[in-house]
């Protein structure tokens, strides 16, 4: 019986009375691509935050292997191996293309107060092969053109490009990515599904809520369903699209 | 006042100054921190300097340990509002440093009250002339300047310069790359008092004298006025504004005497120090000297490989 | 033999300067989201034009605090116009505000040195004073807690009743809403930064009728009033009414506590202070969460 990686046991999230995520139940397996959709207001977004420490769940238990995380906050959720990146890119704009992916590296000895004073031979290594690093992945994305540009600069689908960027340099166990194609041409879109589902084909796996059903459902192999806060349909692409209730959740009663 | 002293006296304080601008510009340049109390600090130091030069520890003990006193405290009142927006912290240091002035005046018992209190020098060589006495002093205030500047340069142009430089654009984004930005707040926090407290150590044992009225809200300002216009977050900009400001008061005090004005100096200085603000503010917030990026081998790595890259291309 | 009666006087007093004081200051914090550093300057202000009013042109006291209120209100409004906006329009950080609010106070406070000089002033008003049994009160103190009262009930009918209040409360809570509803938020913004240096005015006015005029008199008393605004939660202006009396308790206690504890009473501003950091170490919003409709 293979172990969830992520886990959700009835997750709650409300603001005021209203309930944005409704005691949802989940489970994702490492590997591949998930897919979480559902129309405007269904509160997706909500349960990402939720389970990476910006919310805090008011009800239900959220286990990431064996290890309870509702209660953590942030950067410690990142520290475990859950990636976030956000819907509307949060880049460091005085900083450079290269900074912004650097700072996303993990386990950074010169991340260190002492090492950066006084052992800098210590992360000397480390930070050339970040580089190298961030470079690949950046080559990957194709904005390594971009690589010395103030992240202010970018365009913005090239923000996009990079916010993925730094999801992928942060070396992540379980990476979520909330609309990776929104706001970018179909083109550039497919392309960023095609390049993520390369890597999820070599190991990487992807949380992914996204609004191009189309584009979503030629690569992910299990979709989660969501409306008004709950998940009412799950299954493979193909199921998801056999069931009408699917139809019903977008289309309203 | 024989003005080689005069002048080598201008050079001091510029050292002195220097090291407050630097902290502020580690604090407000680089990690975004709003330090409008940092008179509280170069106080605390003075005042620990005083109070270890007079149990007689040696004046390179008084200055390490002075700063290593304005560091705790600085760590301390930073504490509460670590997590919090940037606005809290500001009114939090800056009525601490209300509060200290208010103890230092009122506990006649710890450096003379409101009277103040004489502090000897760090270094005294007898029977030389104040041209000595201010070269030694140039001396010992560059000497600790060039560390504060190599500090600052190194944290700055490592990973960790480019941390606290993400916490300052965006503190959302850097905590979900897992940099927990109230530890990264509270160390440069810590640094940038520790400076503010060697500062106000070498400041004590140079004028030789301490009493609460030196240390109000407007020294805070005035380094303030030297980063902005120096140019935030980059060190040399701050050196640079400490510089020119403090030429500009020296101008100011001198003219103060050679000048009738119909406004009475001192008012119309602080009249233009607000008008100053508020003008590099409205037109030139970056400073004169642009923001410093970080420098460290990846940069090298990646600007050779591009090189490698075009010339195998072409 | 501790008096209690004149102690719970004493407060109230406190309490009442510090929420004219301070509601000013929270109402224009929780809309333009930065504290405003040369709201002490304000009060000062007001308390020069009152003296300017009632002592250099003699007109008496009713006469300078609807001057100072009228005038210094004007003067607070063109500061936001002229410093404030424009910054805000070029994209000035809250740390830039604050900055800027710090050097307009010192452009205000060095120009009222200027013209008045750095000399306390007086107010040349006969306060008589009344025993009532236990305590001692003068008409000064009856005028303040007076006119907190009436400023307090003006401004809550203010607020929920007429249509501008109504605004000013829709621009508090959700800016966006109140823009897509139609709502002039540059006419609301400028409205509470007049009413805010208004009764920041009206507060000099009477701190320094209490003790001095001077280019400080602002300065003297804003810690407290920053401990009430962040205490009453910022922008919470009924939670800034409750603050502002538990402020003035908590100090007027602490004066006794200091006395019997053989300490200068000059520390009870750190009572304020203490306040603050505890308020910000426990709750940070304050009293706001009493208050939902602040």
């Amino acid at each position: 019986m293979k172990e969830p990686l992520l886990r959700l046991e009835e997750v709650s999230k409300h603001f005021g009375g209203l309930y944005a995520v409704n005691r949802v139940n989940l489970d994702i397996n490492s590997g591949g691509i998930w897919g979480l959709v559902g129309p405007n207001g269904s509160g997706k977004s909500t349960l990402f935050k939720t389970i990476l420490g910006l919310h805090k769940a008011d009800e239900g238990s959220i286990f990431f292997g064996n290890r309870s995380i509702a209660n953590l906050v942030p950067h410690q959720i990142y520290a475990l191996g859950l990636v976030n990146t956000f819907q509307v890119p949060r880049l460091f704009h005085t900083l450079s293309v290269l900074d912004n992916m650097m700072v996303a590296g993990r386990g950074h000895q010169g991340d260190s107060l002492i090492n950066s004073l006084f052992f800098r031979k210590n992360w000397q290594k480390q930070e050339v092969e970040l580089a190298d690093r961030a470079m690949e992945i950046l080559e990957l994305l194709e904005i390594d053109n971009l690589v010395g540009s103030p992240a202010g600069e970018l365009s913005g689908g090239q923000r996009k490009l990079l916010e993925i960027g730094k999801g992928l340099m942060a070396s992540p166990t379980l990476l979520f990515l909330d609309e990776p194609a929104a706001g970018v041409n179909p083109k550039l879109g497919r392309k960023i599904f095609e390049k993520i589902g390369d890597l999820c084909r070599k190991g990487l796996c992807c949380f992914i809520i996204e609004h191009r059903l189309e584009l979503l459902f030629d690569f992910a192999h299990w979709v989660y369903v969501m409306d008004k806060g709950q998940i009412i349909i799950k299954g493979t692409p193909e199921e998801v699209v056999k069931n009408p209730s699917f139809y019903q959740v977008y289309l309203g009663d | 006042m024989d003005p080689l002293v005069y002048l080598l006296d201008f050079i001091v304080f510029i050292g002195i100054f220097s090291i407050l601008s630097l902290s502020l510009n580690l604090e407000f340049g680089f990690a975004g921190l709003a330090n409008f109390g940092k008179v509280a600090f170069v106080l605390v130091g003075a005042y620990s300097y005083y109070i270890l030069s007079e149990i007689g520890v040696p004046f390179y003990l008084c200055l390490i340990l002075c700063a290593l006193s304005s560091a705790i405290v600085g760590f301390l009142v930073s504490l509460p509002t670590l997590k919090l927006r940037e606005d809290y912290l500001a009114i939090v240091v800056l009525s601490f440093g209300e509060i200290l002035k208010l103890i230092v005046k009122s506990e006649g018992w710890i450096a003379g009250g409101v009277w103040g209190t004489p502090v000897s020098p760090a270094i005294t060589i007898d029977g030389v002339s104040s041209r000595v006495d201010a070269l030694v002093n140039i001396g010992l205030v560059y000497f600790c300047l060039s560390i504060c500047l190599i500090m600052a340069h190194f944290l700055m142009n490592s990973p960790y310069g480019r941390v606290i430089r993400a916490i300052r654009e965006d503190e959302i984004a850097a905590e979900a790359l897992g940099k927990n930005r109230a530890r990264y707040r509270a160390q440069i926090f810590a640094l940038g008092s520790a400076m503010a407290g060697l500062g106000g150590g070498l400041y004590a044992q140079y004028i030789q004298f301490i009493d609460p009225y030196m240390f109000v809200p407007m020294l805070t300002f005035t380094v303030w006025i030297m980063v902005l216009v120096g140019g935030p977050g980059n060190n040399w900009g701050a050196i640079l504004g400490a510089g020119l400001v403090t030429f500009f008061d020296r101008g100011a005090n001198i003219a103060k005497d050679y000048l009738t004005l119909p406004i009475d100096p001192s008012n119309l200085q602080y009249i233009i120090y607000g008008v100053l603000i508020i003008l590099v503010l409205l037109y030139r917030p970056q400073g004169l000297v642009k923001e410093s990026h970080v420098k460290t081998k990846a940069l090298d790595r990646v600007s050779h490989e591009r090189t490698t890259v075009e010339i195998r291309r072409s | 033999m501790v008096n209690w009666a004149q102690i719970l006087l004493n407060s109230a007093i406190t309490g009442s300067l510090y929420l004219i004081g301070a509601v000013g200051l929270t109402l224009t914090y929780g809309l333009s989201k930065f504290p405003n550093f040369a709201h002490a300057e304000y009060i000062t202000f007001g308390a020069f034009v009152g003296y300017l009013v009632a002592e250099q042109l003699g007109l008496g006291l009713p006469m300078s605090l609807l001057a100072a209120f009228l005038i210094t209100g004007l003067g607070g409004l063109l500061c936001y116009r002229f410093v404030f906006q424009p910054l805000a329009k070029r994209g000035a950080t809250i740390i830039h505000l604050m900055v800027a609010s710090i050097g307009l106070g010192f452009l205000l406070r060095y120009s009222i040195g200027a013209i008045w000089g750095w000399e306390p002033l007086y107010f040349h008003i006969d306060w008589p004073s009344y025993d009532m049994g236990p305590i001692r009160i003068t008409s000064l103190w009856i005028w303040i807690i007076f006119s907190a009262v009436a400023l307090s009930i003006i401004l809550h009918l203010m607020l929920i009743k007429t249509k501008i209040g109504k605004a000013i409360r829709a621009s508090s809570s959700n800016p966006e809403l109140a823009l897509a509803s139609g709502i002039n938020i540059n006419r609301v913004i400028l409205i509470t930064w007049f009413i805010g240096a208004g009764l920041a005015a009206v507060a000099g006015i009477f701190r320094a009728a209490n003790t001095q005029i001077w280019p400080m008199t602002g300065w003297d008393i804003i810690l407290p009033i920053f401990a009430v605004a962040i205490l009453g939660g910022i922008g919470n202006y009924y939670g800034s009414i409750v603050a502002a009396f538990i402020i003035g308790l908590a100090e007027n206690l602490g004066v006794v506590a200091l006395m019997a504890l053989g300490l200068s009473t000059s520390y009870r501003i750190a009572i304020a202070f203490a306040i603050l950091i505890i308020t910000l170490i426990i709750k940070p919003q304050g009293l706001a969460m009493l208050f939902r409709r602040g």
